[in-house]
């Protein structure tokens, strides 16, 4: 049904594209996105299977997060063209089909369907933009390339296309690990992370806000199912990596796009600790926490400007906007994992999930970098409300945007058993 | 009812911050004390108002809360400080509301009968604290707030290890604390176990060395002294070490009571040495309270149950003289707007009131017979001797050089002769003068009533230790 809702509007859009108004046509995105969503709400915790699409509880949970990233962007972006609503419409299906899916065909093609009109979005601004989008390209590229590979090598090894097929042996192991190179770039662990920063910083912030939010669910989604047999020794090395990596390199950022990518990339860290159990929930609350705190910071920067943001820009927004500076303290808040704040509990559940796995190394490094991310976390969140003459001209409604979802992060952290069995049950 | 008590100034606190007049907080801060008092007052010994809601019971998290005896006396003291900072403390609305708010969380950490809980309210109290010293601190409080914050997350984070593990690898079915103790982890677990804790609790007490951030985060927050005092009943280390710490990992902490003794040692004669040679208020203050916290660790850390007793009632009692002394150093402040101890001089004369509140709160810090330091320090030496008769001579020298330096103090400030006078207490100082001499005169003339609660408990640490009376 969602996948229905996806085709139809992104068929139907791309023709009427060329007839309607701009504005009329976002409103349109925005209806076919809130239509695939509440066609995801009424068919809550009831699976779906036609052939290889199957919708279950893992696809369910990962495209309503993909979801709300993308209906996110689409409401934040002040595009005169309407090639990029229906782009993210396009990838959103991806990112739909990519979760559905115990196929690594399929996996691949939904890869594609949804890195294609990424490629394209991050290429948006010229200029520097142009440059990450080439590198992003490039690296994708060799992504697909690798997963592709790995596909090949688990049909070899196993005899099978599905993902989590139980298998042995060096070719199965190295079948996995491609695999795991192909997902890892695309939520990116590292060290498949070089394409980040720049393309967080040279891309516009909307779109910026869809690969942190909707393009990590997705891929993490897949990564869940290939990982479901056992997780590759390999892992342990990417999340080690990724969590230092990310966490020491922001610390020195001064520009709080980029400084939020090197934070995304210890994110993908810490989210993959759920791996080792593949406990579906405690990766789909973090996602969410995750979704809700990134977003509105980018949302809080987008509104600064679209473009850079030195932190300087931002200092003495608190004072400009009271409600936008309040936003982006308690998103640095919760991304940072502070209680009472919900990505406090979005930490301690994969933090326990790593803690049943016995991977007491990986814990304690990630505890420590933690400590680590407080310092730039508290960089951003606090120059809000330091001296300075930060501008923005924020829409009405960005304002109780950005309030509703601080609200939101409060309330999670306070009462987070309120969505985890919502969670479970999809 | 405890609920309703841990509600109370959160709600009022978040009221204020939504710019609400700062009377109202301070009538808020004064029902928060009535309540809390008559919690104390009729507290039926053993673990009294528990209630148990669900946080995360799929994960064993549970909004678990109970006042037992040594909760219910920090509730009075928390309720007492924050009162008397209220009443006195000239500081703009919001930042009552910060006060009230970190109350709150203080209360619910007392309170706190799940590990997790007592985690959450830990580390949320950081949150106003830190708005508080970034909103009102002084000119150097990006540095002073950065060191605070990163040193109790380096402690925190790991403590959040240990909580994992304690309840992972001792198999308990929930973070209750029951539920823990039940499910002791032993070997080398525990050994890890309570060094994760020790880390996080050691900063908070503060042990030396790891007590570098607690002179920066006096010197620059608003001389009001209403975040100090704040900051000094955040200072819940050793209480932590007794509720948590030490029963749920009782094999590391037998491995590591040597040195942890010799810190606190160590923690209480440096205190009191640099204290001597402060040139300002707030370091001797701080600098005093490390030395004191050395102490009542040290109570803690003798593991018999005196020193539990004392080292928990120095700690209850020196929220409330430490507490005092700094909003009295707001006082003094905000008539001669300097905090340089020579810059004072001979306030007794122009100002009787108020030299006579000083003499009160420096005798009890002291440990003046009578008065509220001394029950404290008297049960910890007699606990501590048992365990290290060595170290806790040591330790104790440094209660006479509190005597130098404290007195010192004194006399400086408001004996020798000088040309500057000051106004004597006027308008709500004398409610605080009233209320604070006669709180230490009741902690120190009827210590048995107000550690006849903590009886039980110390008897019960003792006995997971192996030791008791």
């Amino acid at each position: 049904m969602t996948l229905m809702v996806l085709t139809v509007f992104s068929v139907a859009l791309t023709l009427l594209g060329f007839f309607v108004s701009v504005p009329l046509y976002k409103r349109l995105t925005i209806l076919g996105l809130s239509l695939a969503l509440l066609s995801l709400l009424l068919t809550w915790g009831r699976p779906f299977a036609l052939g290889p699409y199957q919708v279950d509880g893992i696809a369910q949970v990962f495209t309503l997060l993909a979801l709300l990233g993308a209906l996110w962007t689409v409401g934040l972006v002040r595009s005169r063209r309407f090639e990029f609503y229906l782009l993210v419409l396009y990838a959103a299906l991806g990112m739909h089909l990519l979760a559905s899916t115990q196929n690594l065909i399929l996996m691949l093609v939904a890869l594609e369907a949804l890195s294609l009109p990424l490629y394209a979005l991050a290429t948006w601004r010229k200029g520097e933009g142009l440059e990450a989008a080439l590198k992003y390209f490039l690296l994708g590229a060799l992504a697909a390339a690798f997963f592709l590979y790995g596909t090949a090598l688990h049909y070899g090894a196993t005899g099978s296309l599905l993902a989590g097929t139980p298998g042995e042996g060096p070719l199965y192991a190295l079948a996995l690990g491609l695999l795991l190179v192909g997902l890892g770039f695309k939520v990116a662990l590292a060290p498949f992370h070089f394409w980040t920063p720049d393309v967080y910083q040279g891309s516009p912030t909307p779109v910026v806000l869809f690969m942190a939010t909707g393009v990590k669910a997705a891929a993490f989604a897949a990564l869940l199912r290939v990982a479901a047999p056992g997780v590759p020794d390999a892992l342990t090395l990417l999340i080690a990596l990724s969590v230092i990596l990310g966490n020491l390199a922001a610390l020195g950022q001064q520009e709080a796009k980029r400084l939020l990518a090197y934070s995304s990339i210890a994110h993908a860290g810490y989210m993959a600790l759920a791996l080792y159990t593949g406990n579906a929930t405690a990766l789909g609350f973090y996602l969410l926490t995750y979704v809700l705190a990134t977003g509105l910071a980018f949302a809080v920067l987008s509104e600064v400007s679209p473009d850079r943001v030195p932190l300087e820009r931002i200092k003495g927004l608190f004072h400009r906007d009271p409600l936008l500076g309040l936003g982006l303290f308690v998103s640095s808040l919760s991304l940072l994992g502070l209680p009472p704040l919900a990505g406090f509990w979005g930490k301690y559940l994969v933090f326990s999930e790593a803690a049943k796995a016995g991977q007491w190394g990986l814990l304690v490094l990630a505890l420590l970098t933690s400590a680590v991310s407080a310092y730039y976390y508290l960089a951003l969140g606090l120059a809000v409300f330091q001296k300075g003459a930060a501008e923005a001209h924020p829409r009405p409604w960005a304002r109780s945007v950005a309030l509703g979802v601080a609200l939101l992060l409060i309330l999670l952290g306070l009462i987070p058993g309120a969505v985890l069995p919502a969670l479970a049950a999809g | 009812m405890v609920i309703l008590a841990i509600l109370l100034p959160l709600l009022l606190g978040g009221l204020l911050l939504l710019g609400l007049p700062r009377t109202l907080g301070v009538w808020g801060a004064g029902l928060s004390f009535l309540l809390n008092l008559y919690l104390f007052l009729t507290h039926p010994g053993g673990m009294a108002h528990e209630v148990t809601l669900p946080l995360l019971p799929g994960f064993g998290v549970y909004w678990a809360f109970g006042l037992d005896g040594l909760a219910a006396l920090f509730f009075l003291t928390i309720g007492l400080t924050v009162f008397l900072g209220a009443l006195v403390a000239q500081v703009e609305g919001r930042f009552l509301g910060l006060a009230l708010l970190m109350s709150g969380l203080l209360l619910g950490l007392f309170a706190a009968r799940d590990l997790l809980v007592f985690y959450l309210f830990f580390e949320a109290a950081l949150i106003p604290a830190l708005l508080m010293l970034l909103f009102y601190g002084g000119e150097g409080r990006l540095k002073a707030l950065y060191t605070f914050l990163l040193f109790t997350l380096a402690g925190s984070l790991p403590m959040l290890a240990a909580i994992l593990a304690v309840k992972a690898l001792g198999g308990s079915p929930s973070f209750l604390l029951e539920d823990l103790l039940a499910h002791p982890v032993g070997g080398s677990v525990a050994f890890w176990v309570f060094l994760g804790f020790a880390l996080a609790f050691a900063i908070k007490t503060p042990l030396f060395p790891l007590h570098a951030w607690l002179p920066l985060f006096h010197q620059e927050n608003h001389p009001s002294g209403l975040a100090d005092a704040m900051g000094t009943l955040y200072k819940v280390g050793v209480f932590a070490f007794f509720r948590f710490a030490i029963p749920l990992a009782p094999g590391g902490f037998a491995e590591l009571q040597g040195l942890l003794l010799f810190l606190a040692a160590i923690s209480a004669l440096y205190g009191a040495w640099v204290a001597f040679s402060a040139k300002d208020f707030k370091t001797l203050l701080a600098y005093a309270g490390v030395s004191h916290m050395g102490v009542a660790a040290l109570g803690v850390f003798s593991g018999t149950p005196e020193g539990a007793m004392g080292g928990l009632y120095l700690l209850a009692a020196s929220g409330v003289y430490t507490g005092g002394l700094f909003l009295l150093a707001g006082r003094l402040y905000e008539r001669l707007h300097t905090l340089e101890i020579g810059r004072f001089r001979g306030l007794a004369e122009s100002a009787p009131g108020l030299s006579a509140l000083a003499l009160f709160l420096f005798l009890a810090m002291v440990g003046l017979p009578g008065l509220s330091g001394f029950p404290g320090e008297l049960m910890t030496l007699l606990g501590a001797y048992k365990a290290s008769p060595w170290l806790t001579a040591l330790a104790f020298l440094s209660v006479i050089a509190g005597a130098a330096y404290a007195l010192t103090a004194f006399q400086k400030v408001f004996w020798e002769e000088g040309p500057r006078g000051a106004e004597d207490l006027k308008g709500a100082e004398w409610p605080f003068a009233f209320l604070t001499v006669a709180a230490l005169v009741l902690m120190g003339v009827f210590p048995g009533f107000f550690v006849k609660g903590l009886e039980p408990l110390a008897e019960a640490f003792a006995k997971i230790l192996g030791g008791g009376a």
